[in-house]
């Protein structure tokens, strides 16, 4: 052996040998720092904009409505979010429920309110105006000025941060989203270099996977034998993709990094939810449209993975924008959706049963002052999102190891609020990375775990 | 005399547009072979959208285009997934299991038949390009030693590599 070539080779061995023990069976270099809190974390997008007015605040009509026309029977407060909040229920004008004219509330799911399991913080400062912006600075723990629409957010997200220094798998970490519009198939995963795909989410847009479009272009897959047909085809492709990469000075593209029997699982799953569908079985909150339909969704992902975190973005209420009796029926909706998930996860997912912590909150409040739609059915005036009212949401928290204290951060908005981007550094916490995520410079400077604030 | 004139003009015009015949470049002899040529792997730099990935896979696993429509619905159920190859894989999958129509695919004897043919049509059909001397072996290898490699698990492979993603 060349002398050259024996120091190379001796460095070579020497490099192993002092990292081999720090490569982790993820493929993770270093182990997290910090202990979990619970091992499963639900966080709800519930969003689409809505005003702490009409939800926390509990004023119903008065503040959006009577405030703009002074007739008496506008003058009505009230909870309307009884699965979530604590309070009585408006005593009139009742709009929000459903049947004729809306006037049947949907009776409660859980007996006891999250309020009153958990925490609310009922004055929490939302960093961004808009959706694309607020929805990802909930995941990012930050928000970037230069960030556009339909491109993928700037710095890394809690899924990636949990993949890749919590050694968390792919099908941990799953995105639920509502529709493919306002960016929302961006979700699962940054496009910053040291992060990206590769540590990326699972996603399904299941109006979309399990719609129409998945019936005639999925539902179908051929189901190949693991070892006798995907393993040889899998086999082929590595080396044709070994070949480009050889021949190409091009940057192949990362993907979500299930391993194989990942994906065989997926593929699995989808198949069951096609059956199921079929079969009307789908798991679904009994009243709702599409964000109820959203959770269900989640619920047979969670039935099925057990993921660390679920991420649920819910939209209905936006379409405040020109309909206010919509977005009131709306938050309503989401309200039952979320209270027969909570209930739906504490009696029938055994493995995340008083082991999950649960997050909600908005990606951005809306107006103070309304814009000049009425809508059809009760003239009422409709609100869009851009002043500083905007910046009034709240967070709700509750589960495995969080006490109760229903009447966190009140008081008006401050400086000292919590930031709605505390929820992303929130799950790094409850999972085991809190330190990393704050080591790595891309959160907020004042984001803060919750958890640290109670 | 007039007409002797008019002979003797159409004569010449006839012996000019002999002369003046156009050669065509295909007349011309350079006494080398004629060669096809095609693009090689390295100059495949741009990314396919999702829609001209549907389109094109669709177009080599069926032989007849889709409609703009379906292109656009298939496209979306790519969006609507994390996993981009996930998504891709089971796109193929549901084409593989299609009745009507169905896709075109050698069978597994006329594959056998004339084993380097087969891997030749295969490249040029997906990858628009020639296989190396190493990639033409590693197929027969695979053909050769594994009796149950189906043309179909071959197809597959190339529709769901990495070059194919890129054009």
């Amino acid at each position: 052996m060349k002398r050259r070539e024996f120091i190379k080779k001796a460095t070579l061995t020497s490099a192993g040998a002092m990292i081999a023990p720090y490569i982790l069976p993820s493929g993770r270099l270093f182990a997290p720092t910090g202990t979990q809190i619970a091992p499963h974390v639900v966080l709800v997008m519930y969003a689409g904009g809505i005003r702490n007015q009409e939800t926390v605040d509990q004023l119903y009509l008065s503040q959006s409505q009577h405030t703009w026309n002074p007739t008496p029977s506008l003058n009505v407060t009230g909870n309307i979010m009884p699965n979530l909040l604590s309070g009585a229920a408006p005593s009139s004008k009742v709009v929000y429920g459903v049947g004729t004219s809306g006037n049947t509330p949907i009776s409660p799911i859980l007996s006891t309110p999250i309020q009153s399991q958990g925490v609310l913080f009922k004055e929490v400062n939302a960093i961004a105006a808009g959706h694309y912006g607020g929805s990802i600075a909930l995941l990012q723990g930050n928000t970037n000025l230069a960030q556009p629409l339909l491109e993928r957010p700037k710095t890394p997200t809690i899924f990636e941060f949990l993949r890749k220094h919590g050694g968390y798998k792919a099908t941990d970490t799953w995105f639920i989203g509502n529709s493919l519009t306002n960016s929302v198939p961006l979700y699962n995963h940054s496009g910053h270099e040291d992060y990206g795909a590769k540590y990326g989410a699972n996603m399904f847009i299941p109006g979309v996977t399990f719609g129409n479009q998945g019936d005639q272009f999925l539902k179908d897959a051929k189901i190949y034998h693991p070892q006798n047909e995907l393993s040889p085809m899998y086999k082929m492709k590595y080396f044709l993709d070994n070949s480009y990469e050889s021949l190409t000075s091009n940057n192949i593209l990362d993907t979500v990094g299930n391993t194989e029997a990942e994906k065989q699982q997926i593929k699995n799953f989808m198949k069951t939810m096609f059956q199921k569908k079929q079969a009307g079985t789908v798991i679904r909150p009994p009243q709702g449209g599409n964000d109820a339909s959203t959770v269900g969704y989640a619920l047979e992902v969670m039935k099925e993975f057990k993921p660390a975190v679920t991420v649920i973005k819910i939209d209905g209420p936006d379409v405040c924008h020109s309909n206010f009796t919509g977005y009131l029926r709306a938050i309503h909706a989401a309200d039952h959706a979320i209270g027969y998930m909570w209930n739906y996860i504490q009696t029938q997912i055994p493995d995340m049963a008083n082991e999950t912590i649960f997050i909600a909150t908005p990606d951005c409040g809306r107006n103070l002052n309304p814009n000049p739609i009425l809508d059809n059915e009760n003239n009422f005036r409709a609100f869009d999102h851009s002043d500083a009212n905007t910046r009034r949401v709240f967070t709700l928290m509750a589960g495995k190891s969080i006490g109760n204290e229903p009447d966190k951060a009140t008081g008006p908005l401050s400086s000292t609020s919590p930031l709605n981007t505390d929820a992303a550094i929130t799950v790094g916490h409850i999972l085991g990375i809190e330190q990393e995520m704050l080591n790595s410079g891309f959160l907020h400077s004042q984001s803060q775990s919750l958890i640290r604030k109670l | 005399m007039k007409k002797k004139h008019t002979y003797l003009v159409l004569f010449s015009l006839c012996l000019v547009s002999f002369q003046c015949k156009k050669e065509n470049l295909e007349d011309m002899v350079f006494e080398i072979n004629e060669v096809k040529l095609y693009p090689s792997a390295s100059s495949k730099l741009k990314e396919k959208t999702e829609s001209q990935w549907i389109a094109v896979v669709y177009t080599n696993l069926f032989q007849q285009a889709l409609s703009a429509g379906d292109i656009y619905k298939a496209g979306q159920c790519i969006t609507s997934i994390g996993d981009k190859e996930l998504a891709r894989e089971v796109i193929i999958s549901n084409f593989m299991n299609s009745t009507s129509p169905l896709p075109a695919i050698p069978t597994d004897t006329d594959m056998r038949a004339d084993i380097d043919k087969f891997i030749n049509d295969t490249y040029e059909r997906f990858l628009i390009r020639r296989p190396t001397e190493g990639e033409k072996q590693y197929f027969r290898n695979e053909i050769n030693n594994n009796p149950t490699r189906s043309a179909e698990i071959i197809y597959f492979s190339f529709a769901l590599s990495n070059e194919y993603l890129f054009y």
